[in-house]
């Protein structure tokens, strides 16, 4: 692999080695899941529904345990030690939920308190709230009037404050209007820039080519494809996405595919 | 990071509305029952006093110490503002003389049909019932709430433990439920000292152990709410489980446990032992009157063979020792029935006694029960308070009718009426002192049986531990069951 000495560089901060996850129906879900994020890389999965994204993200968070295989969060082991690996870690799921019965402040209060920092006064949570997009009039009002957009955005400005290393994102953008979105990206770029390691799932091809240092392609649980920034380089990412996806392509014939996108 | 949950969950309750409906009518419900209870305390000592009164009266009136009929009133106690237990339901005073067994007659509940309609809601209800549901109100959807909410996953994407989550949140709906309920109950105790009502240092006791007895009973339902939230997904299926459970444990376990007991430790009916009773003095008297008949046939023999004159003079020898041998014999027979009567008698209360002991344990099985029977016995208002009363109404009988035995005889007459026949003067009936009231002074007074702290505490220290038992029991299964949950 051509990350090869960047790994002998720069420990990764989240790494999945042969992670297999077969569900108690058995479903088989994930099938041998090899990746890395460093620190200051974007890693962008992109895949279908059922896909396994979100089994990937859950056995990090040792929601699940893998069938086979580790997760590691900063060197650590995310199913042996889970509390000590998710000191490393921010989350933010496809659809943030929050409590109803708080403002957003509260609510940021709480879950920043949670994730281990202590020390932000009012005005860093305003900042971070403005940071992400949401409008000050919605400061202190309570979440149950939130669009989920809103919740998004909260969801996000939650995961900055954290400021751990690594981040996860499940489908971040879903329930964003353009301009959020376009503001979250950017937005993910400057943690990145940090030098956060952010494994961020997506349905947004094109979002994703324009971020991401790697995307990989999941189907069935299989990781059928991984590509660096440079090699996406004037590929068309969503015909590769959809060919892959039809199961046209596989891991042996690469080069085919440039060669067609490029065309 | 444990302060921070408990903090979060605090604050979530203190936000909903359902703690201010919750906290507005459980105020209200124990303001209610208090005051009332209060009210309903003050005019049954009245009663009483009145009724004490009018039965010292009617003994000072009585013509002479034999015919005197006293009464003997239970008492009201303060406890049963808290704790009605049978209050209304046991007879509210006996007779007291030598030919009448000591019987509680006339209850409350008795005297004023219509209140037993709608019977008093107590403190110890309020608390069995009301506040049991609104425990169950309050946690059914403290685990699978927060994961359909969502909030259970962004929580546990931090560096949590479950064991640390859990316990908040059983601390947090803990402090929620209860701190705001000791409020109205302590307005409570404050409005039982401005009201006037005398409450001893053992009766303090006494409360104090009840309401430490529901903290207890309301942090086990606080348990079994978390323990099936934390067994299903979803809190609609949550509730309806716990709906379930409450209605079986309060409404259903404590009645069947009765019938199981009656069916386990069958014990004859009244109507069963007077026809023994009466079967047996039919053949006792049967007995009798054979033996007697062999008796005088053995009697005839003895003087077969005797001349006339020798037969009168034996018979006139004899006449004496044979009527008090006759005599003697029918007496056993009436102490043979009246010792049967009581063997029976006593046969039946030992197996009530067994019966409802086994009714009692099995009714164990649910806390409501065991939360109702410690009540009770703290409040002296048990099934126990019967025989209570009873068994000191008959002591003080004994003291009665020795006092007026006593009286009598310092009074020259010897008890009834006195018939003098002489000829001069005719038939005279005498019945002693006619004119003048009796003087009662030095009568012994009644006084209700004392429930020492002591054995109000040792009586209800079974469901204590019965409780903490259950408590713990709960606890280990709701963590348990969290411990496996899963946070998707
Ligand atoms: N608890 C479960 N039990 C059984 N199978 C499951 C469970 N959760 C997920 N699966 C299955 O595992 C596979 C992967 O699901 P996953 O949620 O990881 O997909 P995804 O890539 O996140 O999809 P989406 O884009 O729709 O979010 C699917 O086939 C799904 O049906
Ligand atoms: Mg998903």
């Amino acid at each position: 692999m051509d990350t090869m000495n960047e790994t002998i560089k720069q420990a990764p901060l989240l790494e999945a080695r042969n992670l297999t996850k077969v569900y108690e129906d058995g479903v088989k879900a994930l099938d041998n899941l090899d990746l890395q994020v460093l620190p200051g890389e974007i890693y962008a999965m992109l895949g279908g529904n059922g896909a396994g994204k979100t089994t990937t993200i859950n056995i990090f968070l040792d929601f699940i345990q893998p069938t086979s295989g580790q997760a590691f969060i900063n060197g650590i082991n995310a199913n042996e030690e889970p509390l000590e690996a998710k000191t490393n870690i921010a989350f933010v799921s496809e659809n943030v939920q929050l409590y109803p019965n708080f403002t957003a402040i509260q609510n940021v209060d709480f879950f920043v308190r949670l994730g281990g920092r202590h020390n932000y006064s009012r005005s860093d949570y305003e900042t971070a709230l403005n940071r992400v997009g949401l409008q000050s009039q919605a400061f202190d009002k309570k979440l149950k009037d939130f669009s989920k957009g809103m919740r998004q955005k909260c969801g996000i400005a939650i995961a900055i404050l954290k400021d751990s290393p690594a981040i996860l994102l499940d489908e971040p953008t879903s329930g964003l209007d353009p301009k959020a979105g376009k503001e979250f990206i950017r937005l993910i770029g400057e943690l990145r820039d940090e030098g956060k390691g952010i494994l961020m799932s997506t349905h947004d091809i094109f979002r994703a080519k324009e971020i991401a240092n790697h995307v990989g392609i999941l189907n069935n649980g299989i990781l059928v494809a991984q590509k660096t920034q440079a090699e996406l380089k004037g590929v068309n990412l969503e015909t590769l996405y959809v060919e892959y996806m039809a199961g046209y392509m596989d891991e042996a014939e690469p080069s085919l595919v440039n060669n067609l996108s490029e065309a | 990071m444990t302060k921070l949950l408990i903090e979060k969950e605090l604050k979530n309750i203190l936000l909903s509305p359902k703690f201010v409906a919750t906290f507005l009518v459980c105020s209200i419900l124990i303001l209610t029952s208090v005051y009332i209870g209060i009210q309903e305390y003050h005019n049954a000592v009245t009663q009483f006093e009145a009724n004490q009164q009018i039965a010292r009266q009617d003994i000072e009136q009585a013509s002479n110490w034999n015919r005197v009929r006293n009464i003997a009133h239970r008492a009201p106690s303060p406890m049963q503002v808290f704790v009605s237990g049978l209050h209304f339901d046991i007879g509210r005073l006996s007779g007291i003389s030598d030919f009448q067994d000591i019987k509680l007659i006339r209850s409350p509940y008795s005297d004023e049909t219509l209140f037993a309609i709608f019977r008093f809601i107590d403190f110890a209800f309020i608390v069995q019932v009301v506040l049991s549901l609104f425990a169950i109100l309050f946690t059914y959807d403290a685990i699978n709430g927060e994961r359909e909410n969502g909030t259970l996953k962004l929580t546990f994407a931090n560096s949590v433990s479950r064991a640390q989550y859990l316990i908040s949140k059983f601390v947090g709906i803990w402090l929620g439920l209860i701190v705001p309920l000791l409020i109205p109950i302590l307005i409570g105790l404050l409005l039982i000292m401005i009201l006037d009502v005398p409450v001893s240092g053992t009766e303090w006791i006494s409360i104090g152990s009840f309401i430490g007895l529901s903290v207890l009973y309301i942090t086990f339902f606080i348990g079994v709410g978390i323990l099936v939230s934390s067994l299903t997904r979803k809190s609609s299926l949550s509730f309806l489980l716990l709906l379930v459970i409450w209605i079986g444990g309060v409404l259903i376990l404590p009645r069947m446990s009765i019938m199981a007991a009656g069916q386990l430790v069958p014990v004859q009916s009244v109507a069963q032992l007077e026809s023994k009773q009466e079967a047996f003095r039919r053949a006792r008297w049967d007995q009798y009157s054979s033996q007697l008949s062999q008796k005088w046939r053995a009697r005839s023999e003895e003087m077969s063979g005797m001349t006339n004159e020798e037969r009168q003079a034996y018979r006139d020898d004899k006449e004496w020792e044979w009527l008090e041998e006759d005599d003697a014999a029918r007496k056993q027979v009436q102490i043979d029935i009246t010792d049967n009567n009581r063997k029976l008698i006593e046969e039946t209360d030992n197996r009530k006694k067994i019966q409802e002991q086994l009714a009692f344990n099995l009714a164990r099985i649910s806390p409501a029960s065991s939360f109702r029977l410690a009540a009770m016995n703290l409040a002296g208002t048990d099934i126990d308070m019967k025989n209570r009363y009873e068994e000191s109404m008959r002591a003080y009988r004994d003291d009665f009718v020795e006092y007026t035995e006593q009286k009598q005889a310092e009074s020259g007459n010897q008890g009834g009426f006195r018939i003098n026949v002489s000829s001069d003067s005719g038939v005279k009936i005498d019945f002693g002192r006619d004119d003048q009231t009796l003087d009662t002074s030095g009568m012994p007074q009644y006084t209700a049986p004392v429930v020492t702290a002591g054995m109000a505490v040792s009586s209800s220290i079974l469901d204590f531990g019965l409780m903490g038992i259950f408590i713990i029991i709960i606890f280990g299964a709701a963590f348990l069951a969290f411990l496996r949950y899963d946070m998707r």
